[in-house]
């Protein structure tokens, strides 16, 4: 007997594949990333069927709500409605690069396929021990405690980012001209 | 979702009621809006049709429905009609995640020759425990309402209110989620109810190194605790709903209309429930993390309780609590008509920003101020409870 | 392989297999498509991909450290979005375009 977590499950995973599939075939870029928001709506969803509702909040907040926003702002401002060559030429190269993703997936298939073929039995989600209160709590412990380096770092790549993002956009003008 | 029928079926009808709350407050609110715009400039507003003008509602929202609805020429279908529908997405999960009255007990009873267990129930649409970053993640999806809108209208004024719109909802939503860092750090929790209780009942109370004070005469609101954020949340709000003063999506002096310049009837009523709900979410939360939520102030829970109980409003117990939700709920909602009615008054009083000043202002002014917030939040916390 | 109606119940494995064939997705589209803002998208794909993986893990493991992987990824793949699309601005500001293949010219 299926739960309707399980049932969740799937839908999201079934939604998350179809569009994500969408990202890749659309030939209209702006589709593609709409469809790619689609997909990180419902990864934030799969995030929650994992009970870390922090990290969902955040994918909606982080992904949803700023990165792919992004992505179709330029799009929009690129203007790209007609584009001819949406994939790569070559029957050989496109053939190749198909196997080889192909065989990638059977690898990965199988091998967790057959991880979990030596464990008949089915293993269920640990309950929650924490309310997710709890459980942000912990990340953020572990995130300033034992990660407090690599925060650091990262804090410190996000300036540098900033910085050259800034540097980037200022060498043809922008929308201020520099002065 | 329940264990029961009963239960399930309860929590189906306020999922519902909760959406419904938020698109039938839409036509007061529009009435509210003309009538005290009216009043601010010295003129009558509506008030022909019915007491008060009341009716004019009805009749607007017939003319809404009966337009012809009508498609540009060289429009994307799916966007062009996707958009309004996507606009009413992110207010409504938004305002069905926030707690808009107390959580109430039934006890055991019998009905329809049954006996129905006891159930708790939430004056909420579903609760995550990290309820104000689910918060923020919806509603940041209403940048692609816009966006599709101005896309799949193919007009250069639609693209480039769009273009705005955004630009200006990804950048105020960082000092927007910056500004409560303060209070989530005062409160030390992400949790609407542990917020809520901790701001009821008792006066405003506070360390202030090692010493505990208290003033009698104020309640234990967050403003009081965070006023810099409480300022920069509610500035920052008018820029996340795209309203006047920070309304240059829709700048008609410039872009004719902004976003929704194609759009008529029905599906230009929708994009103005999605900014209601926009404002209704802000308000809300502002309610509920700078004013004490649901609660009354100086009133403690229980002497409601007590006092619908004792009263002989409701005699069975389980109506009782009903009744002492209900309450709460309608004062929940005074308070968000208070910041509704502010939204309205800073709207017909404000000239709109030029957009640049309105990038300094976000990125510039409001983001260094939160993070000063932030810092300054921090250094109270750590040293106020040391005594000297 | 029999199919038993026990195999449908969501485990850790289902969870991975998601994640294997989105990251298949976003790999099939940074090699096939030609638009450089699809590519930082497909990316974006795959980076998405691993995210779920990690919480899964975390979540099966009942240890937070995947939790803050994740953090870490999405911090990143920000900050990538961020470059590659000031990049791509501005090559398609000079040159009126987006061809991966005419990146090959920028070198030298």
């Amino acid at each position: 007997m299926l739960s309707s977590a399980d049932f969740l499950f799937y839908f999201l995973g079934l939604v998350s594949l179809v569009f994500g599939l969408g990202v890749v075939l659309f030939r209209n870029p702006i589709y593609s990333a709409l469809c790619l928001v689609i997909t990180m709506i419902s990864v934030a969803g799969i995030f929650g069927t994992l009970d870390a509702w922090f990290i969902a909040g955040v994918q909606l907040i982080v992904y949803a709500g700023a990165v792919t926003v992004l992505f179709v702002m330029v799009l929009m401002l690129f203007d790209l409605k007609h584009e001819m060559k949406t994939f790569s030429k070559g029957v050989i190269g496109n053939g190749v690069k198909l196997a080889a993703s192909g065989v990638l997936l059977g690898m990965l298939g199988t091998y967790i396929w057959a991880t979990y073929a030596t464990e008949p039995t089915f293993k269920p989600l640990p309950a929650a021990a924490t309310s997710s209160i709890k459980a942000t709590k912990d990340l953020a412990t572990s995130l300033f405690t034992t990660y407090i380096f690599s925060f650091e770092v990262i804090g410190i790549l996000l300036l540098v980012i900033a910085v050259g993002a800034v540097t980037l956009s200022r060498i043809t003008g922008g929308t201020h001209h520099a002065d | 979702m329940g264990k029961d029928v009963f239960e399930i079926v309860v929590n189906c009808v306020k999922m519902l009621l909760i959406f419904l709350v938020m698109v039938q407050l839409v036509p007061i609110l529009v009435w509210l809006e003309r009538r005290v715009s009216a009043f601010m400039q010295n003129r009558f507003g509506p008030n022909r049709v019915g007491p008060l003008g009341l009716i004019q509602l009805l009749a607007d929202a017939v003319k809404f429905l009966f337009k012809e609805p009508f498609f540009p020429e060289k429009g994307m279908a799916v966007m062009y009609y996707g958009a309004p529908i996507m606009a009413l997405i992110p207010g409504a999960l938004a305002l069905a995640a926030i707690p808009l009255g107390a959580p109430f007990h039934l006890e055991q009873f019998t009905w329809l020759g049954r006996e129905w267990g006891p159930y708790d129930f939430i004056m909420q649409g579903y609760d995550f425990g990290v309820g104000i970053v689910i918060v923020l993640g919806v509603s940041s999806l209403g940048a692609y309402s816009l966006l599709m809108a101005g896309w799949g209208s193919s007009n250069k004024y639609s693209l480039l209110g769009a273009l705005r719109a955004s630009a200006q909802m990804v950048s105020y939503e960082l000092a927007l989620g910056l500004s409560l860092v303060g209070i989530l750090m005062v409160f030390n929790t992400f949790s609407f109810y542990d917020i809520i209780a901790q701001q009821t009942g008792m006066p405003l109370t506070f360390n202030f190194f090692g010493k505990v004070h208290s003033i009698a005469w104020l309640p234990n609101w967050g403003i009081f605790f965070n006023p810099l954020g409480a300022l920069i949340f509610f500035c920052a709000s008018f820029a996340e709903t795209n309203r006047l003063p920070f309304d240059l999506p829709e700048a008609e002096g410039e872009l004719v209309a902004g976003f929704h310049t194609e759009y008529g009837g029905f599906a230009l009523l929708m994009f103005y429930i999605g900014e209601y709900g926009h404002m209704m979410v802000a308000s809300a939360l502002m309610a509920t993390f700078y004013f004490g939520g649901y609660t009354i102030p100086y009133v403690a829970n229980e002497s409601v309780a007590n006092w619908v109980s004792s009263g002989g409003l409701a005699t069975h117990p389980n109506w009782a609590a009903f009744l002492t939700s209900l309450i709460f709920f309608l004062v929940f909602l005074l308070k968000v008509f208070l910041f509704l009615l502010i939204y309205i008054w800073v709207r017909w009083t404000l000239p709109r920003f030029r957009y640049d000043q309105l990038m300094d202002l976000g990125w510039k002014t409001m983001l260094p101020w939160a993070l000063f917030n932030t810092v300054l939040t921090a250094v109270w916390l750590a040293f106020s409870h040391r005594p000297v | 392989m029999p199919i038993n109606p026990e195999a449908w119940k969501v485990g850790l494995d289902h969870y991975l297999y998601l994640s294997s064939l989105l990251f298949i997705f976003g790999m099939l589209g940074v090699l096939m498509r030609r638009n450089v803002i699809v590519i930082l998208m497909c990316i974006e794909l795959m980076l998405n991909a691993v995210n779920i993986s990690f919480i899964a893990f975390s979540r099966y493991a009942e240890s937070t450290n995947g939790q803050v992987m994740v953090f870490f990824v999405m911090t990143i793949a920000a900050a990538e979005a961020a470059v590659g699309l000031a990049l791509a601005v501005t090559v398609f500001k000079k040159f009126k375009e987006v061809n991966i293949r005419f990146f090959e010219h920028l070198k030298g």
